[in-house]
């Protein structure tokens, strides 16, 4: 709890049960419900197409949706006294672009009725002190990432939702992000939501996701409980300078294994455990090992495939869906 | 809603649309004046009577009145104000910062007819510097009371009104070029073709041009409202507008 800046919001958790929106006659999102505890980041899962950002402006009050509710310590967005200072959302890089960074900050200040100094404070918060004076319109869309982000802690708010809010941002930027996400929650004790199509992402952010695949939920628990109970075999990878030997003790074990030209074992069906065992037991030394693919990220292809809107073709892991967030826009 | 209309205000001064827009609103205001005084008391072709003399009521009505010509950039001014929000998105923003969104379209309307204020008095004040030189140096400068401040009086509300209208047809039609285009489609094709056939013209005093002539010429045309009437409708249809507008941004999804 050394964090300084706060003196620890009050928890506040998120809870969305039921909803429901039709547009047109795709249905974008289906009897959705779930929770977001305080004090942890919640990755909001799911491939393009999913219903995430739809389900975000929902929990927002910018859509009404058909059925359900979203609330905050039970009560919706649109009925919440202090939005600002209870909610601070990251949607879409949305700025004039011939408005300073700092300006847009001060706007959003006056009209929630807080101190226009507010807005320096976050532009340092966020790391844009030198550009806040500069027009929104030359940012890059890094800095947009980040103006969007100074503008939803103006309130210093208890709750954060983000959508997507890696897009654009360079490595360092991610990993800025990553870090000030888990400060947030974690020595700040806020309750952070972020939505994103890339488990990789979540797998190092969030302490908790909600998976979802054509606007229903799939699943939600602990990236733990997953991890845990996606122990499946995949495809491990080994690196031996006793290669030939290692095929052999492997396949001896009854594992798949082969060999590939530059060396590389491949042991299909397996985890690094069991091959880390076969290969201890037959004392052949290993300079690599490690699996292709998570089983989480294997799970999440597996809970997803197939439940994209527009599927390029067969949804298998690394296919890629057409994404229909653009068309929303 | 006090900190909103400051919001909205510092939205219009953060931007320099309104600079461009004023400048233009005051060089229209001084250039037709220019153009009428220099006009004044010459005869067309044919004989026929132009523009009345320097010095005759009719002239100055007219010299008086010219700030109501700009009126369109005021309009100009209420459309972008409210279509930026959808233009940029900063809807979102907006309408999470104060998610009554009905209080959003209020306090645009608020800050956009206050803000009208002073633009509006520096374009009269342009228009009256033009035509107290000009045509003082054509012989008649003319006085500032009476009937010349009611019409300066009128022109000035005119401006300020179609600020109002303006945020309300761009809350109404959310497309800030469709809604600039509509505007000024309506305002100098429709408007011209019904106030000149004749079996519809009577519908003319009725719309927002019409009651436009009614406030601020009332020797012109006598098919039109009193002054007074042209005012409330004018204020109506902002209203009217305004209303629509907030009525759908209320409903409408916003992504």
């Amino acid at each position: 709890m050394a964090s300084g800046t706060t003196a620890g919001p009050r928890p506040v958790r998120i809870e969305v049960s039921g909803l429901t929106k039709t547009f047109g006659t795709v249905r974008a999102v289906s009897d959705l419900g779930f929770t977001v505890e305080p004090g942890s980041v919640t990755g909001f899962l799911g491939p393009n197409g999913a219903g995430k950002t739809t389900t975000l402006r929902m929990v927002l009050g910018l859509i009404t949706p058909d059925a359900g509710s979203a609330t905050f310590d039970g009560v919706p967005y649109a009925a919440l006294r202090e939005p600002v200072r209870t909610v601070g959302a990251v949607l879409e890089t949305a700025f004039h672009p011939a408005r300073s960074g700092r300006d847009h900050l001060r706007v959003y200040s006056r009209a929630a009725g807080i101190p226009v100094a507010r807005a320096d404070e976050v532009l340092e918060r966020v790391g844009l002190t030198t550009a806040g004076r500069r027009r929104a319109g030359g940012y890059s869309l890094g800095m947009r990432q980040r103006l969007a982000l100074a503008t939803a802690l103006l309130g210093d708010p208890p709750v954060l939702v983000l959508d997507e809010p890696a897009n654009g941002l360079d490595p360092e930027g991610i990993l800025w992000l990553r870090g000030f996400l888990r400060h947030l929650a974690h020595d700040e004790g806020r309750t952070v939501l972020v939505s994103s199509h890339l488990l990789s992402e979540m797998e190092q952010t969030a302490d908790r996701v909600v998976i979802v695949g054509a606007g229903r939920l799939v699943r939600q628990g602990s990236i733990t409980e997953l991890r845990s109970g996606a122990q499946g075999a995949g495809t491990v990878l080994v690196r031996s300078p006793e290669a030939d030997r290692l095929v052999a003790v492997l396949s001896g074990a009854g594992l798949a294994a082969t060999r590939g030209d530059d060396g590389l074992v491949t042991v299909e069906g397996a985890t690094p455990a069991d091959v880390g065992a076969r290969a201890f037991a037959g004392q052949v030394e290993l300079h690599e090992l490690r699996a292709e693919s998570t089983g989480l990220e294997e799970l999440y292809f597996r809970l997803t495939a197939g439940q994209e809107q527009f599927s390029a073709g067969a949804a298998a892991p690394g296919a890629t869906a057409v994404t229909t967030e653009g068309a929303s826009r | 809603m006090t900190a909103l209309v400051r919001a909205e205000w510092t939205k219009l001064f953060t931007t320099r649309v309104w600079i461009g827009l004023t400048i233009g609103a005051c060089v229209m205001a001084g250039g037709f004046a220019t153009l009428f005084t220099a006009l004044a008391g010459s005869e067309q072709d044919g004989g026929q009577p132009g523009l009345p003399a320097v010095g005759t009521p009719q002239y100055e009505e007219l010299a008086f009145s010219v700030a109501a010509n700009a009126s369109v950039l005021l309009l100009i001014l209420g459309i972008i104000g409210m279509t930026q929000e959808y233009r940029h998105r900063t809807a979102t923003p907006t309408f999470l910062t104060t998610p009554r969104r009905g209080r959003v379209v209020v306090a645009k309307l608020l800050a956009y007819a206050t803000a009208a204020v002073p633009i509006a008095l520096l374009v009269l004040a342009v228009n009256v510097v033009v035509v107290l030189v000009y045509a003082g140096a054509r012989g008649a400068a003319p006085s500032l009371g009476g009937d010349n401040l009611r019409t300066l009086g009128a022109g000035g509300l005119v401006l300020v009104v179609f600020a109002v209208i303006g945020v309300g047809v761009g809350a109404l039609l959310r497309n800030q070029v469709g809604a600039i285009v509509g505007a000024l489609v309506y305002l100098y094709v429709v408007e011209p073709i019904i106030s000149s056939i004749g079996a519809i013209q009577g519908a003319y005093k009725w719309l927002p041009g019409g009651a436009v002539q009614a406030i601020t010429s009332d020797f012109q045309a006598p098919d039109l409202l009193e002054p007074w009437q042209g005012a409330l409708l004018l204020v109506g249809y902002g209203l009217v507008a305004a209303l629509l507008g907030t009525l759908l941004a209320v409903r409408r999804d916003v992504s």
